[in-house]
């Protein structure tokens, strides 16, 4: 444990807290500091301690143990526990260093899209999502989490409002997820409410412990489950129920694209994860049978529907939004197999999405950023405009596909391995015709790039005009990360064995780990 | 012999019911926020009658207060009356209502009985919080202690909820309404090969008309693809 | 002759008695129905009925839109600040047992102190809300958008 003799024994004890409380209250501070430059400077210094306190946490917490912080001293279940373990580090790790690249990308990007006096109180309302999808990570208070819930939607909304000086149709965008959003939540605040009718208990660990008890509990307890996966499904986008999504990131700044492409829809999925295998169980018969028939079925459908919807966008925004709904299908599947190996598969593909997406969408934003650029049409020649921006995007695209040697295709192919291991070959086929939709929703703007000359303005041709370096530094962090976890992913695929090992125990008695 | 409190309950949540149902038909918005201040107020009668006082207390002075004073400033800057719904577009939530009503009404035989003190939200938790808050908490309301100190991190986290509602106007709107002014621009050229959609496009679209966008977008690029021909 | 003159007077007879009760309200949340949100808000209905009565500019005048700004980080960073106060006197986050010797007193004084952040978020945001609409055109015209 070298690692941890860096951190101060303080910052380790009380990490969990500090992890939620930190941006809560400078986001609060920032909305009365007048200049951007230093409310930039502090949401960005917030952002590191974050994801240094999470990587701690990450250290701490992977060989499998957890570790319990009680708010305000009172011990579980009076008090709200604060639960870090081996599923919760990484993705708490994952927001909080996509953060800091989308912060770094925040700069110049910031700086053309938001008014002048207003830029301060937007970092702030950044910092309040970025705790508020951070506390509903770390929280192991079932009710603690519909809270932080809230908070990270409603600055989401804002963020996404923001959007209406590049273009207006952001404010229609904000407030279609505002209604479906706080649909969703009331959902999920009823499921809570059944739940506790039926526990007596707003603990996450003592509903488990109490559900079990009861063999997974009267209709109550069911009726609660189906209201919260309902109201889940909502938040992470699940097919039927992803309509506020396409607007939402396609027409909000593209710094707010990129940060929740790559973690509001995960924090979701983490809670799916949580209820489903951790607060319930998937003994539960009616545990199984929704979670097999609906999380499958929906997941499926999102895979093929969104990518075909994906292919006929003619904005390269929407069409990676339509994109995200698809891969959320893949974990969807993954997680409703059922299985350690399946829950591992997904989990492994949340982490990857969340690097190749936000790659993308910075790419996307650097784009706006130098041409005012978003239509598909209008990226023609871009390869010799902008080659560096255009480089990290072809590799994320690719990435983004599943071509060997990159992020995506060791999910990919865990997932397809998952599924081959149930006996589910027509789910193999599944991902490989959403590959291969993939590979045309994406073609179609790599040949736009690549094939076609640079547009004429004014009678010259558009000369090269590079993303700055702050927009180029995140970009190609994360393409270099697609490559490197492709190259090598020890360390990602064990992290995801823990995450399923902990909601899968009996995974450890299985010869040779959950991947063989 | 019917107890007085069920009389006052049912009649209570008729109204309720009553009211809801006229706030879906009505159409004037201003009638709708007054109707909605009454539903406040009598659902805060209706707590009372449950013993829910701190609750009824905040619906009355939330609910029936300040947001009628909110929703009605926020009417003027709208239209007075609401559009009348199509068809088709009302089917959709009548059947997310439904099966949401039928998933409550599964619920219900195994639901324990209201005010039941052997049922598990009275006798666990809820029942040691009574216990032990006089002598741990020096105060008598035991709302105030499970709000603020059992369970204070949740109202730290609402609190932040308020901040960022706030914050959200402020950044929308701005506290002097003169928000909302100033444009975006590319920091290189521009070779956007079409103009933004114009203003009253960008209004008028809604939820349900993605294909009549679909449909403008294409005309649009249509469009500039004959001008981009011609030139 | 003002045709408001009657209003007016019951306005400034009403509004001390208004935030007399919010303070009420505030300060005997511990001993019966009331708190932190319910004072906050019959506390911004006091500003809201000076505003409705007197004119907005007048309620500019006297609750300043920075003042009310101000209010509404006030009150996170005031709760919040209690829990950073509670972990530099060595306790968890929230503890407030540690704030006083007896720690059931602790608790009590914590309590107060929370309640008082709510207050003054709620208040700020409530009269925030309202200002924000209130200030606004009610007709946007062409070029606005």
């Amino acid at each position: 444990m070298d690692l941890l003799s860096f951190f101060p024994e303080w910052v380790l004890t009380h990490g969990a807290a500090l992890l939620v409380v930190l941006p809560l209250l400078l986001g609060a501070a920032l909305a009365v500091v007048p200049s951007e430059n230093a409310a930039w400077a502090i949401s960005l210094i917030v952002a590191i301690l974050c994801s240094l306190i999470a990587f701690a946490l990450c250290v701490q917490t992977f060989g499998g143990e957890s570790l319990t912080y009680a708010m305000g001293g009172w011990d579980p279940p009076h008090g709200i526990a604060y639960v870090i373990d081996s599923l919760s580090a990484p993705v708490l790790f994952l927001i909080s260093l996509m953060a800091v690249l989308c912060l770094l990308y925040a700069l110049p990007s910031v700086r053309a899209e938001v008014e002048p006096k207003k830029r301060a109180p937007f970092y702030a309302a950044f910092l309040t999502c970025l705790a508020g999808l951070l506390g509903m990570v770390t929280t192991g208070d079932a009710f603690n989490v519909f809270v932080f819930l809230e908070v990270s939607s409603i600055s989401t909304y804002v963020l996404v409002g923001m959007g209406a000086s590049r273009d207006r149709r952001a404010l229609n965008a904000s407030f279609n997820y505002l209604i479906l959003g706080s649909i969703g939540a009331t959902f999920f605040v009823v499921g809570l409410g059944f739940l506790y009718m039926e526990t007596g208990t707003l603990n996450m660990a003592d509903m488990a412990r109490i559900l079990r008890d009861l063999d997974g509990g009267s209709r109550v307890a069911q009726v609660a489950f189906a209201f919260i996966i309902i109201g889940l499904g909502l938040k992470l986008a699940m097919f039927p129920l992803h309509v506020w999504l396409p607007g939402a990131y396609a027409h909000s700044p593209s710094f707010v694209t990129a940060f929740l492409a790559s973690t509001a829809t995960k924090a979701a999925l983490y809670l799916l994860l949580r209820f489903t295998f951790t607060v319930y169980d998937f003994e539960f018969n009616y545990v199984n049978s929704s979670v097999m028939f609906l999380l499958v079925g929906f997941g499926i459908a999102g895979m093929v529907f969104a990518s075909l919807q994906a292919i006929f966008q003619t904005d390269a925004r929407r069409t990676l939004a339509f994109s995200s709904v698809a891969q959320v299908g893949y974990m969807l599947l993954g997680i409703g197999l059922g299985t350690a190996a399946g829950a591992a598969a997904g989990y492994l593909h949340l982490i990857n999405h969340a690097v190749i997406k936000g790659a993308l969408f910075i790419c996307l934003g650097a784009m706006w950023y130098r041409f005012g650029i978003t239509r598909i049409a209008d990226f023609r020649g871009l390869s010799k405009t902008m080659p560096w921006t255009m480089g990290a995007f072809t590799i994320s695209a690719l990435s983004l596909i599943g071509v060997p040697f990159t992020a995506g295709f060791v999910s990919k192919y865990k997932l397809a391995a998952a599924v081959a291991g149930e006996g589910w070959w027509w789910a193999v086929g599944v991902i490989v015709v959403s590959s291969i939709l993939a590979i045309i929703y994406m073609g179609n703007i790599l040949k736009e790039a690549y094939f076609r000359e640079p547009p004429i303005v004014n009678g010259e041709v558009v000369a090269r005009n590079e993303a700055p370096l702050m927009m180029l530094i995140p970009m190609w962090a994360l393409a270099l990360a697609s490559i490197s976890i492709g190259l090598n992913s020890d360390v990602i695929v064990a992290t995801a064995n823990n995450a399923a090992e902990l909601l899968f125990p009996l995974a450890d008695a299985l010869p040779g780990g959950i991947f063989q | 012999m019917i107890p007085s409190v069920l009389i006052l309950d049912i009649t209570l949540m008729a109204m309720l019911v009553v009211v809801a149902v006229s706030i879906v038909r009505m159409r004037s918005l201003f009638a709708i926020v007054m109707l909605q201040g009454v539903y406040s107020l009598v659902s805060a009668a209706w707590f009372v009658s449950l013993d829910a006082v701190d609750v009824a207390f905040t619906e009355a002075a939330v609910g029936a207060g300040v947001s009628t004073i909110l929703m009605l400033s926020a009417m003027l800057l709208a239209d007075r009356q609401s559009k009348p719904l199509e068809m088709h577009r009302q089917v959709g939530p009548l059947l997310v209502v439904i099966v949401t009503g039928i998933a409550l009404f599964y619920a219900i035989p195994d639901m324990p009985a209201f005010g039941d003190a052997n049922s598990p939200a009275n006798s666990y938790v809820g029942m040691d919080y009574i216990d032990r808050t006089t002598d741990e908490i020096h105060i008598p309301n035991v709302v105030t202690a499970v709000l603020a100190s059992y369970r204070g991190f949740d109202t730290f986290g609402e609190v932040v909820v308020v901040f960022a509602a706030g914050l959200g106007v402020m950044l929308l709107l701005g506290l002097n309404g003169n928000a909302g002014k100033w444009r975006a621009r590319p920091n290189g050229i521009s070779v956007c090969s079409h103009a933004l959609p114009s203003a009253q496009a960008a209004r008028g679209e809604s939820v349900a008309s993605l294909a009549n966008k679909r449909k403008t977008e294409k005309a649009a690029v249509e469009a500039a693809k004959d001008a981009g021909g011609q030139s | 002759m003002n045709p408001h003159v009657i209003l007016r007077v019951v306005a400034k007879f009403l509004i001390p008695l208004i935030v007399m009760f919010a303070f009420y309200v505030q300060f005997h949340g511990d001993y019966g129905p009331g708190g932190g949100f319910q004072a906050g808000v019959i506390l911004a209905a006091a500003v809201i009925l000076y505003a409705l009565i007197f004119g907005l500019d007048a309620a500019k005048k006297a609750v300043p839109p920075a003042i009310v700004r101000i209010g509404m980080s006030l009150g996170v960073l005031f709760y919040g600040g209690t829990g950073v106060v509670t972990w530099l006197l060595g306790a968890n986050y929230l503890e407030y047992g540690v704030l006083a010797s007896d720690p059931a007193d602790g608790q009590h004084y914590g309590i107060l102190a929370v309640e008082l952040g709510v207050l003054f978020s709620v208040a700020s945001v409530m009269v925030a809300i309202f200002y924000a609409f209130g200030s606004r055109q009610p007709d946007l015209s062409d070029e606005d958008w």
